[in-house]
């Protein structure tokens, strides 16, 4: 089956620019310009997606890569902006392993032109709605869905245990070392008074 | 169109998205990378999943869309622990294990 003229127009415009800007991406060297030209991959590739009859997949990576996790990388730009003074690494083995990519590339596309099927001619309508997904979903893959709930969670609380301020914990043992040494000064200066009292304290700043 | 050109186009992402990840020291494009070959390897399910008709496809593919979530928000709370402890987002810096 041959693609019609106005498909091969879609594909080649969308694939194009998707290549354009995904190229942009790891190539800028402020950080912003390379969110917004993600952005601009990411909606492209929902637009392939349609292309494919994967209208569900198309929605959902606007609404979770352009929407959700692209505002993730704002902030943290926002939070962190730094001018890189060398954004290129120019290690041997780092350009060994980009020059074994494009090797891989070149066989790769030997191998795809060997001939896999072409797309199938008709598919259902319902193909790539969300009923029908849906349906797969929660049929056969209700374990790997209740699999990835628990991998979101972990994500939630490991991204606040790393990403926490360490700050209270510092403020508290500089206050248990200026305890202590306020202890010891009264120790040296009142030594019999205090014997006592030292056997009853708490070891100073002992909370490690 | 047919399915080798999609796959074409996925592996082309793909290495886009390694150029990015081997050859950049700022960690933020590291991980923008990073979503990239993720990318590419979805294309790659979707454009099978239509060539084949099946759906299952679709399922990995919303799968590993999740997957890509919580790989940005723990790997964004890294980079903002690793500014926050050394004051830098360049990668070769960060050198805390090697010594």
């Amino acid at each position: 089956m041959t693609a019609s003229v106005g498909e091969q127009v879609v594909f080649w415009l969308l694939s194009a620019l998707t290549v354009f800007f995904a190229v942009f991406t790891v190539t800028r060297r402020n950080p912003v310009t390379a969110v917004m030209s993600l952005v601009g991959t990411f909606f492209c590739l929902a637009g392939i997606y349609a292309t494919l009859s994967a209208h569900f997949l198309a929605i959902l990576q606007i609404l979770v890569y352009a929407g959700a996790i692209m505002v993730l990388f704002i902030f943290v730009v926002m939070i962190l902006n730094r001018e890189e003074v060398s954004p290129v690494s120019w290690r041997p083995t780092r350009i060994l392993g980009v020059l074994g990519g494009v090797y891989l590339f070149v066989k790769f596309c030997h191998v795809a032109d060997l001939g896999l099927p072409p797309p199938l001619a008709t598919v259902p309508d319902s193909f790539g709605t969300v009923g029908s997904i849906g349906d797969m979903l929660f049929r056969d893959f209700v374990y790997p869905f209740e699999a990835i709930s628990l991998l979101l969670l972990v994500a939630i609380v490991g991204g606040v245990v790393v990403s926490r301020s360490h700050q209270k914990e510092v403020d508290a043992d500089l206050a248990a070392a200026a305890r202590k040494e306020v202890h010891d000064r009264q120790l040296h200066d009142y030594p019999a008074q205090l014997v006592d009292e030292e056997a009853a304290l708490p070891s100073p700043g002992g909370h490690h | 169109m047919p399915t080798n050109y999609y796959l074409v186009l996925s592996f082309i992402l793909f290495l886009v998205g390694t150029g990015g990840v081997l050859m950049r020291r700022n960690t933020l494009i590291v991980l923008m990378g990073i979503e990239l070959q993720l990318n590419g390897g979805n294309l790659a399910m979707l454009a099978f999943s239509r060539a084949l008709g099946d759906e299952k496809g679709h399922v990995f593919a919303f799968l590993i869309i999740a997957l890509a979530a919580a790989e940005a928000a723990v790997g964004l709370a890294l980079l903002v622990g690793l500014f926050r402890g050394r004051q830098t987002v360049n990668l070769d810096e960060a050198t805390l294990m090697k010594r």
